[in-house]
């Protein structure tokens, strides 16, 4: 057995031990740090008219946060993030339990079927729902018709619904990932307190409810935190389909920061705006790891 | 064993002249999102008339993948010899890390070689550089100019003249609607459709005016401006723009269906006759351009005349200041604008040349001929079609989806175009 003295030789006594954490670090340094404090710098300056960048403190955070366009995107991200993650995971949870319950030589097809939207190219993804949105010459135009109805506008060609007709899309690619993750935590349900359920008497509904659902909890809280971190990095479904149009109505923080960065050229801004988002997923992650803590992570659980 | 010898010594002596010549011929870099089999085609005749020089091309989607790639290349000083280049703001992005090319182009075709440019090309390489600056970041391979093209097989179907008046105009779109037709394809969730159709009309009510907003010395909230805004909105309000423009796109949707011969009239540009020389099968409108011709966007008011051609420079390239140690470089460089590299990409009807003096050969019909030397004729006449600062034309872009889509008036989407202008030139 080893003693408590050697334990601590081990941690701290061989600095030789810390070379086993280098090419980590160095990586982490490379390819995370070293890029978040370069943008961090971007973010306080700016290009004069003449293209010279010169040091503009914080003037680039209070011009992006005085744009309402700047708003228009944060409510957008908001509505995004409200709907598409509690959707998803209801849909994505009850494919799961219907799929893993309720079907045998047929499962691994559906499992399938269902989760083909997510390894497909967002670019393939895109082009096909345009075209399903296209009013009288369009896929979705095609079934209407069978029913005498006739698409007059385009939901992505409208302000009032463009961001919502995305929201949609997404939902349709996503939702099999969250069925994935619910079906890995049906798979993992102790049998033993499925079955002292039934024998007292929990059945359908009230078994899923009362004792499938708390028991899905680590995969919910997983999903809800890929959710927001999801949600903030949203682009190409949005770039491809409206390009944040019309008039910014579908604009996200990713087509936002693209244009000002590389369309514009206002790295500046761009980098602010950046900041910002580093900034806000930092602090919605933080209250997830608060709020829900040690669950997030196996490695934290309790012993049993 | 002496026969193995000898073998083995010419395989030493054909390894190092292989060597040797690989390490005589120079290389040269090109980044573009120009169509990557005309571009093959364009190196391959360079290469042959240059065998000391291998050209390396890589090709790009435009966005994101090139403008990404290049603000990344440039941040780490690895740009490529040569870069694609669209005049204005994309010139301007990158003018630090481009070579002036007047003096090189001067010993390359002469002291007056600017004078084989048409004038709006002369204006849009300037574009953009600080009061000043003559100097050259970017040499324009093609021109365009941009028209409504229609389906004249579908026009004699329906008895329908090329329209010459607003009524035509709007009565083509109805006959073509009541047809089964799609009348005019808009692809209003692309910024560049909606400028392009947005200046026609504007410099109907005055040409040149979109030129002088821009630059500040006439207002965006200028009369002419709001009427050509109102006539922009009528274009949906009147269906002379499919249901549903603002949420289609001109590539691949409309250009597909315009294609195919289910769109009347698609407001697009010169480039549209390289869609003949695209791989098989063609439809019976594409085979050598049979099915299309194209007109002007006629008066909207009564006294106004048609839109005159708007276009200018579809691409160009730069040479950076890597490319500027690389003797080679320049020489594809001015193959590619002006020379025998530039008559592959026209032989593929990629567009029209932006140099004077070339003509596109090989298998063309004389349909194709007579509108090619057409587009040349008004190419020379032109409006400039570009913005200097991209600041300006995202304002525009926004404030024609908000017009159409009816969240805002004209009035007020231009007073946001005139700001945004204020901005960008600092007033």
């Amino acid at each position: 057995m080893m003693t408590k003295s050697a334990r601590r030789g081990l941690r701290f006594g061989k600095p030789a031990l810390y070379l086993f954490a280098l090419p980590a670090t160095l990586l982490f340094v490379v390819f995370i740090a070293y890029p978040i404090l370069w943008v961090a710098g971007q973010s306080l300056f700016t290009r004069t008219a003449e293209g010279q960048m010169v040091f503009a403190g914080f003037a680039n955070y209070g011009a992006v946060l005085s744009d309402p366009a700047f708003w228009i995107v944060v409510r957008n991200m908001v509505i995004w993030g409200l709907i598409t993650i509690p959707v998803q995971m209801v849909i994505g949870g009850l494919l799961a339990y219907f799929i893993e319950r309720h079907t045998y030589r047929l499962r691994s097809f559906f499992r399938t079927m269902f989760f083909l939207p997510v390894v497909t190219s967002v670019s393939v993804i895109s082009l096909v729902w345009v075209q399903i949105y296209a009013p009288y010459y369009g896929i979705a135009q095609e079934y209407l018709k069978l029913f005498g109805i006739t698409m007059s506008f385009s939901p992505i060609g409208d302000p009032a619904t463009a961001i919502y007709a995305l929201i949609l899309v997404n939902i349709w690619q996503w939702t099999g990932f969250s069925m994935l993750m619910y079906i890995a935590g049906i798979a993992n349900l102790p049998s033993e307190v499925l079955d002292a359920a039934r024998i007292d008497g929990a059945r359908g509904f009230r078994l899923a409810y009362d004792v499938v659902v708390p028991m899905l909890a680590p995969a919910t809280k997983s999903l809800l935190l890929l959710g927001i971190i999801g949600t903030l990095q949203t682009f190409p479904i949005v770039h491809l389909m409206t390009g944040g149009g019309p008039n910014r109505a579908s604009e996200v923080f990713g087509t936002y920061i693209f244009k000002q960065s590389f369309v514009l050229g206002d790295t500046g801004s761009g980098a602010t705006l950046s900041v910002i988002v580093l900034l806000v997923a930092l602090v919605l992650s933080l209250v997830q790891i608060v709020f829900f803590g040690a669950q997030l992570s196996p490695a934290k659980r309790k012993p049993e | 064993m002496r026969t193995l010898i000898r073998f083995a010594a010419a395989l030493c002596a054909a390894a190092l002249v292989s060597a040797t010549a690989q390490a005589q011929q120079k290389e040269v870099t090109v980044w573009s999102w120009f169509v990557q089999s005309t571009m093959e085609k364009s190196i391959a005749a360079f290469e042959k008339a240059h065998p000391d020089i291998k050209v390396k091309y890589t090709y790009y989607n435009y966005s994101p993948e090139y403008i990404t790639a290049l603000k990344a290349a440039a941040a780490s000083g690895s740009l490529p010899d040569v870069i694609g280049l669209q005049p204005g703001s994309l010139t301007q992005q990158y003018r630090e890390q481009l070579a002036s090319v007047n003096e090189r182009a001067a010993k390359e075709w002469g002291a007056d070689w600017i004078s084989k440019l048409a004038e709006v090309n002369r204006r849009q390489m300037l574009m953009g550089n600080p009061k000043g600056d003559e100097n050259f970041y970017i040499i324009p391979q093609e021109s365009q100019v941009i028209c409504i093209w229609y389906n004249r097989k579908i026009f004699e179907k329906l008895g329908l003249p090329a329209p010459k008046t607003y009524a035509d105009l709007k009565a083509a779109a109805k006959a073509l609607s009541d047809g089964g037709y799609i009348p005019m394809f808009q692809g209003a969730a692309d910024g560049w459709q909606n400028e392009n159709v947005f200046l026609m009309l504007a410099n109907q009510f005055a040409p040149g005016i979109t030129d002088k907003a821009q630059a500040g010395d006439a207002k965006w909230t200028a009369p002419e401006l709001v009427s050509a805004m109102k006539a922009w909105k009528a274009l949906f309000d009147d269906g002379v723009f499919q249901q549903g423009a603002l949420g289609a796109h001109a590539y691949p949707t409309g250009a597909q269906l315009f294609a195919q011969g289910k769109v009347g009239m698609m407001a697009l540009g010169s480039w549209w006759m390289q869609e003949s020389k695209f791989p098989p099968p063609l439809s019976e409108f594409v085979q050598n351009m049979e099915g299309f011709d194209f007109f002007y966007l006629p008066p909207v008011v009564d006294g106004n005349p048609a839109s005159p051609p708007v276009g200018g420079i579809d691409i160009g390239y730069g040479l950076t200041r890597n490319g500027e140690k690389n003797e080679a470089a320049w020489t594809f460089l001015a193959s590619l604008t002006n020379g025998e590299a530039l008559q592959e990409a026209l032989n593929d009807l990629n567009d029209l040349p932006a140099f004077a003096g070339h003509e596109p050969k090989g298998d063309i019909s004389d349909h194709v001929k007579q509108m090619s030397a057409r587009f040349n004729a008004d190419l020379v006449k032109a409006e400039n079609q570009r913005f200097a600062v991209p600041a300006v034309a995202e304002a525009l872009d926004n404030a024609l989806a908000g017009v159409a889509s009816g969240s805002l008036e004209p009035e007020a989407a231009l007073a946001a175009v005139q700001a945004a202008t204020d901005k960008a030139l600092g007033k």
